[in-house]
């Protein structure tokens, strides 16, 4: 691979520069599904873009006692972690730019940096609901990533490899959701619990702590964290289905899969209740970590007693 | 009991103090005492449960005679008693009974603010009401009181808070207010919370002060009609019916029947509109958009309603002196009841809802459980009192209006968490419904209106109604002028106040939205006392002004 085209697929194709308007598209969908459901009319198709486009046009205002570096700097730690998770998963159902024995490891802790970098900027910023909000973050961070990771850990136990790459490979014979259902749920769910989307939004939920982390955040900052949360979503929604339904191998697979996932997402989002911050980490480690890790158990026994 | 009956044990509790016995009206009995028996007698009415403090009046007698008056109105059924203490301007000072009844130290905060009453072991110098630059010893509700002495005092301002809110260790003071997505009226809370629990609590009203109570002095009785719709935006019938109901009393003169069936039509839809409303406000608290919308979704069928029969979707105007302005055709009775049929299947559905949806009762069940004899103490009213078992509903106590004709039964639950709290409001709906459809198929026949004179004879006169959020309670006192003398409105959500700071504490601050809407507060209720317009300030602008800035923007 030369130079040119390992450039052209980081920023312009399928990752960088694609990826990010994928996602803001995936967003408007989301966003336009809920609002339908919920009896709404919800934004036009370019909402999310001139949204956008709109912040990045705008001042970033800096309160005065945070560290300039990290206020400024966290934002696009927070981007670059997806956009550097999204070159080892099969984005568009095309083959991921680059792999190595191991990147599924690399991508669960890449995809988490967005999710550090918000904490940490509540952090820094150190208004009272950016620390709730930070507070917030980071629990339910240590509540859905054990069970998130156990859940991606499932499909790669039966593939035998830690390589994104083979395990979609694999897939694409074994639909794992069927073999696999608890994991797949606990997938979605610690999806959901990612995005911070509904039920899971306690670190921003706004009738408590305004925007949680980011209340401080402003113009460029705030657009590089939505933005960064837009690519996690493709990037958990094509890992998702690429590992749970059939595999990804092509552009219709991906997007018939995918939509599908999101679908499912909207509608839980409309259907349920927010969680108290307590309520989502007993739910957790209650039931998702535990369920996974019972359902581990008997792949590996069953694994072991067939081998 | 009896009123009679009711009334004649309220004058043998008070006996010992009793210096002079009045009986303005037929429900109600004065006893004039002194000062510095005030806690023996709130103390005798207290433990024989004779009632409840609805509210304390202040009133300024003028300068001609430089005393002061405080009125204690306990409120039993449709009985009233009112404890009377005459005082010297100069020395206004009384012994707060906030620690024998806790709403009392909001009547009395009131009184302390507006009138200049001291009160000896309240304790708390804090502004509710008045603006932080507001000067000292200028009381907005005294007789003399003129503009000029508001000028606003530069460097006067409220408690600081300590630097970012860190109050030490892992404390913080969470600031919900002035401004806050929680909240769609301005009020201020702050809530010391610990981690996630709320460790202590305090509030701030008054930041939608338009000084109605002062305006209104200086407006005649029938101006005053539409400035008293204006107190609240969802409840504006309510506030409209009592003071109508109030003056009509004074004047001797009872709006025809069928007027009277009309205003409890209009007050039962606006019930409707205000319940769902809130309900939609309470699920939006949880973090459960989707009954947000469909409850403001189906709200919209009653909001149209009320446009069909007012002509008015917020103020609804459909009170006069001495009667009604609107008429229920067979058009508009055909639109009611179709309204009803739809909005009652709805209401059901809501009503499963709320007391079926795990995610739902995972943020209501067993939250903010107010007990009976808590509800008791807190002095609460209205729907928060009934989740708790305790019946307070002035239709059912002491029925007005119409609601002798077309009576409603009240609706109580037990267990006082929020959940009751949802169940009581969409099945007293449900109640409403019914006693609507009623109204409109047996409405009373004959005119809308009877004539009411301009002078309305001197006196004093108490008129209590059941507003969405609980009892209104509206006192007026007439001269015999072409204007009030002094009208003191007390909301129902002053009282409820108490039980939201009493109940934060200890609990999850993602629980405390939950709780502040779950009394269903109206902060315009509250703020109505201070006039606003102010020498210095740009927004002073005359009547005249504001009036050709109407025009001007309406010709648009």
């Amino acid at each position: 691979m030369n130079t040119f085209t390992s450039l052209f697929t980081l920023l312009i194709f399928p990752a960088g520069l694609t990826l990010m308007l994928v996602g803001m598209f995936y967003e408007w969908i989301d966003r336009k599904l809920v609002a339908r459901f919920q009896n709404r009319v919800g934004p036009r198709w370019f909402q999310p873009f001139a949204d956008t486009l709109k912040l990045f046009a705008k001042e970033q205002i800096k309160p005065a006692i945070v560290n300039p570096y990290l206020f400024f700097g966290l934002p696009i730690a927070a981007l670059a972690g997806a956009l550097t998770a999204a070159l080892y998963v099969p984005l568009m159902g095309l083959n991921p730019a680059s792999n190595f024995p191991g990147d599924l490891i690399v991508t669960i802790y890449l995809l988490s940096l967005p999710t550090m970098c918000v904490g940490l900027a509540g952090w820094n910023t150190s208004g009272r609901f950016s620390l709730i909000g930070a507070t917030r973050t980071l629990t339910q961070l240590f509540a859905y990533e054990a069970p998130f990771l156990l859940a991606m850990l499932g499909p790669a136990l039966v593939a035998g490899s830690w390589q994104i790459n083979t395990i979609n490979g694999y897939a694409q014979n074994h639909w794992l959701i069927f073999t696999q259902p608890v994991g797949f749920i606990v997938a979605l769910i610690g999806l959901m619990g990612k995005l911070e989307l509904p039920p899971f939004d306690a670190p921003e939920a706004e009738t408590e702590i305004v925007a949680g982390a980011l209340t401080e955040y402003s113009g460029r900052g705030l657009a590089m964290f939505k933005i960064s949360r837009s690519v996690e979503l493709i990037i958990g929604l094509s890992l998702v289905s690429s590992f749970y339904l059939g595999g990804l191998n092509g552009i219709p697979s991906f997007l018939f899969k995918s939509l599908a996932l999101l679908l499912v997402m909207s509608v839980l989002q409309v259907l349920l209740t927010r969680l108290r911050i307590d309520q989502t980490v007993g739910l957790w480690w209650r039931f998702g970590a535990i369920l996974v890790l019972a359902q581990l158990l008997v792949m590996i026994l069953w694994k072991g007693l067939a081998l | 009991m009896n009123i009679e009956q009711l009334l004649t044990q309220a004058e043998g509790l008070l006996a010992s103090w009793n210096k002079e016995t009045i009986r303005p009206e037929s429900n109600r009995l004065d006893v004039v005492i002194a000062g510095d028996d005030l806690r023996a007698a709130v103390t005798a009415l207290h433990e024989a449960h004779w009632g409840y403090l609805s509210a304390v009046t202040g009133l300024d007698l003028g300068p001609a005679s430089a005393q002061m008056e405080a009125l204690y109105h306990f409120c039993s059924g449709p009985a009233i008693t009112s404890l009377r203490i005459r005082l010297p301007h100069d020395n206004a000072s009384l012994p707060s009974i906030a620690d024998i009844l806790p709403p009392a130290s909001f009547f009395e905060r009131e009184m302390q603010e507006m009138l200049g009453f001291k009160f000896s072991g309240l304790n708390i110098s804090e502004r509710l009401f008045l603006p932080d630059d507001w000067p000292e010893d200028v009381y907005p509700m005294r007789a003399n009181f003129t503009l000029d002495q508001a000028a606003p005092v530069a460097g006067r301002h409220a408690d600081e808070l300590p630097e970012q809110g860190v109050v030490g260790g892992n404390t913080f003071v969470i600031p919900i207010g002035p401004q806050h997505p929680a909240l769609k009226e301005p009020g201020h809370f702050e809530f010391t919370v610990d981690g996630e629990i709320v460790t202590a609590a305090r509030m701030r009203l008054g930041y939608a002060h338009r000084g109605i109570e002062k305006a209104a002095e200086s407006r005649n009785w029938i101006q005053n009609l539409y400035l008293f719709e204006r107190v609240c935006g969802i409840c504006s019938h309510t506030h409209a019916m009592a003071y109508s109901l109030g003056v009509e009393k004074l004047a001797q003169v009872e709006a025809p029947p069928r007027a009277q069936a009309i205003r409890e039509l209009v007050a039962g839809l606006e019930r409707v509109h205000s319940h769902l409303l809130w309900l939609g406000v309470a699920a939006h608290e949880a973090g459960f958009d989707t009954l947000f919308m469909y409850s403001w979704r189906d709200r919209e069928t009653v909001m149209n309603l009320l446009e069909q029969i007012t002509g008015n979707r917020v103020n609804y105007s459909a009170n006069l002196l001495g009667g009604v302005k609107c008429d229920i055709g067979p058009e508009q009775a055909k639109a009611v009841k179709e309204g009803l049929t739809y909005l009652e299947t709805r209401i059901r559905h809501y009503l499963e809802v709320v007391t079926t949806d795990v995610m739902f009762l995972n943020r209501t069940r067993n939250i903010g459980t107010i007990s009976f004899d808590e509800a008791v103490r807190f002095g609460l009213l209205g729907p928060t009192a009934r989740a708790s078992g305790l019946v307070r509903d002035v239709r059912v106590e002491a029925p007005y209006g119409a609601y002798g004709h077309f009576p409603v039964s009240a609706v109580t639950e037990t267990n006082g968490d929020l959940e009751a709290r949802c169940e009581v409001r969409l099945k007293e709906l449900l109640v409403s419904c019914f006693t609507m459809r009623t109204i409109v198929d047996n409405l009373p026949e004959g005119p809308l209106t009877v004539r009411m004179p301009r002078k309305i004879p001197a006196g004093e006169t108490i008129s209590r109604i059941e507003a969405p959020r609980g009892e209104l309670f509206y006192f007026i006192k007439s001269n015999g002028g072409e204007t009030p003398a002094r009208i003191h409105i007390r909301t129902p959500s002053l009282c409820n106040w108490v039980s939201v700071l009493e109940k934060a504490v200890g609990r999850q601050l993602a629980d405390v939205p939950m709780l502040i809407a779950g009394m269903d507060p109206c902060f315009s209720c509250n703020d109505r006392v201070v006039t606003v317009t102010r020498p210095g300030s740009n927004e002073n602008w005359s009547w005249k002004q504001l009036r050709e800035y109407g025009i001007e923007y309406y010709k648009r």
